[in-house]
């Protein structure tokens, strides 16, 4: 079978499990960010993680990566959640001038040493194909963490998703709220950035959860439903790269496969929505034609 | 022997002309509410010029009615139910660029012409980029001279402008096209991730020095103007990267005038409850 075939080889198994485990981890998070409009929070973490990429690279090696990419994305989480309380800026201004402002302080550190356009390279499109199995308990260390975190506070961050107003009234801390989620997006990032890149990250936590939402209005479906859109993503991706690559000859970067994958994956989501919709509006027209007769 | 002939030189050209033009056209982006909007027309540009640079046609054109593609596909996919705005835009962005790579990851020298694209390169700018930047700033300011009243209105208020009878979508569609070919012409010297920069920056800064309409543009131009040219004047003295130093500047200085403005707020509002 060509789908199973290619992980037989190690790398491709290890490269498979990582994809596998943060498709459902960021479809679960990616929920809360369809829910909340925070897409463009979750791509100025992505990009502010950066700097701490390379100054955890600069002080430590390679080992340095995973810590400084949690430090810059906690970092960036608190100033996040002060800066889009404060109403002086508009909000995605303010997320404007914090992406580009600490991406600049990555590339400015960057462009100082050789090799840079292979190290910026890597880090916006990541190198899935040489995850290390530490990377991979990093992963699920931190989906453990993540999901336990969202499962505890679902009711709450629920509330606060559709009734902000409600949930003040309820005595919940939705300062405190909106920190925990963006700190668990920043968490996220942190685990995929270095096996897929920044841009498929973005993809991973917003795709699959609007995808899911084209096909169910219902909660309780959407969030299993992103978790399979996610990790069955990742998994055709690498299929489709490995056969390119191998059976043809052409070369696909791996990591942005599997973005082209989620973004068809959507299209037939978005699609599918709009048959079911119609489908289900000429049904509720009959009914009442019916029972009018 | 012109004085054009020296990197730098053109460098300084397109820095002015480029910190000019994006600090213009700020002032809508930042209005509108379209930061992220541009962001991912930045990302999604680059199949477009990708794609141009295959087929050997011109890159700004390629760039251009890619990103053309992209508006589209945004206002067909933000429409759906449950879907916004913030979405479609989010996987518009990740999808263009994603396919981008994906065409170059298929050719040789792939992290070189990637690097170069994301991050720029204003010392590399020849004198075709600096006509083509140029024409596309009198263009545009052209555009808004004409009809920037009916812009800015229907940012502040397009019930009131659909109301008197302006052709909203018509206007809606002109101020995309107008943020899209700004970009075009951004990116080969700032790279698409720091073109953003200098398009939303000057013009939020500006937006905190005054409240009132008329000197937010010369503003955002002189910020822009000048954060540009001391982004390429400190990446010349210290060997950094000039899109990035750019974005620098613009960054400190925004962080700067936002702490500023926040400690004057507080001391008036101190002197108003004494008195």
């Amino acid at each position: 079978m060509i789908v199973f075939e290619p992980f037989h080889l190690p790398f491709m198994a290890r490269a498979l499990v990582e994809l596998v485990v943060l498709g459902a981890l960021a479809g679960t998070v990616g929920v809360l960010v369809l829910l909340r409009r925070l897409a463009f929070v979750s791509d100025t973490l992505t990009h502010t993680v950066f700097p701490g990429v390379v100054i955890g690279h600069l002080m430590a090696g390679d080992g340095g990566i995973f810590w400084g990419a949690l430090a810059a994305g906690v970092v960036t989480a608190v100033l996040l959640t002060l800066l889009t309380h404060r109403r002086r800026v508009s909000e995605d201004a303010a997320l404007a001038m914090l992406l580009t402002t600490l991406f600049a302080v990555g590339v400015v550190l960057v462009s100082r040493q050789t090799g840079f356009t292979s190290d910026l390279t890597a880090f916006l499109f990541g190198r899935v194909l040489t995850v290390t199995e530490e990377q991979l308990a990093q992963t699920a260390v931190v989906t453990v963490l993540v999901v336990a975190l969202l499962a505890v506070l679902r009711r709450p961050l629920l509330l606060r998703a559709f009734d902000p107003e409600g949930a003040r009234a309820a005595g919940v801390r939705v300062g405190l709220l909106d920190l925990v989620l963006n700190v668990a997006v920043a968490l996220v990032v942190v685990a995929a950035v270095k096996a897929v890149g920044t841009v498929l990250v973005i993809a991973l936590l917003i795709v699959p959860a609007a995808a899911a939402r084209n096909l169910s209005d219902r909660l309780a479906v959407i969030v299993p439903l992103a978790c399979l859109v996610g990790a069955v993503a990742g998994w055709l991706g690498l299929v489709v790269s490995y056969e390119a690559s191998v059976g043809h000859g052409v070369r696909l970067a791996s990591g942005a496969t599997v973005v082209l994958v989620l973004v068809v994956m959507y299209g037939l989501a978005h699609a599918a929505g709009f048959v079911r919709r119609k489908v289900s509006l000429s049904r509720a027209r009959r009914a009442v034609v019916e029972s009018a007769a | 022997m012109s004085w054009l002939d020296s990197t730098v030189h053109r460098a300084l050209v397109e820095a002015v002309l480029v910190g000019a033009l994006g600090g213009v056209v700020g002032v809508f982006v930042v209005a509108r509410r379209l930061p992220f909007f541009t962001m991912a027309l930045t990302h999604a540009t680059f199949p477009g010029i990708v794609v141009a640079a295959l087929l050997g046609v011109n890159l700004y054109l390629g760039g251009g009615l890619f990103g053309l593609l992209v508006v589209a596909a945004v206002l067909v996919f933000g429409r759906g139910r449950g879907q916004d705005f913030t979405t479609a835009t989010g996987i518009a962005l990740s999808g263009g660029f994603a396919l981008g790579v994906v065409l170059v990851s298929a050719q040789d020298g792939f992290t070189k012409d990637l690097a170069a694209y994301t991050v720029g390169d204003v010392l590399a700018v020849g004198t075709g980029d600096l006509v083509a930047t140029a024409a596309v700033a009198a263009g545009v300011l052209l555009l808004l001279a004409l009809v920037g009243k009916e812009l800015l209105l229907a940012a502040f208020d397009p019930v009131g402008a659909a109301a008197l009878g302006l052709p909203t979508v018509l206007l809606d569609f002109a101020l995309l096209a107008v943020v899209e070919v700004t970009v075009v012409a951004t990116v080969p010297a700032l790279g698409t991730i720091l073109a953003v920069a200098l398009i939303v920056g000057p013009a939020a800064t500006a937006r905190l020095l005054t409240d009132r309409l008329a000197p937010l543009f010369p503003l955002a131009a002189a910020i822009g103007v000048a954060c540009a040219l001391a982004g390429v004047w400190v990446s010349t003295q210290w060997n950094v990267a000039t899109g990035a130093s750019i974005a620098l500047f613009v960054g400190l200085v925004f962080g700067a005038v936002f702490l500023g403005t926040a400690v004057r707020g507080r001391v008036r509002r101190a002197a108003a409850v004494r008195a």
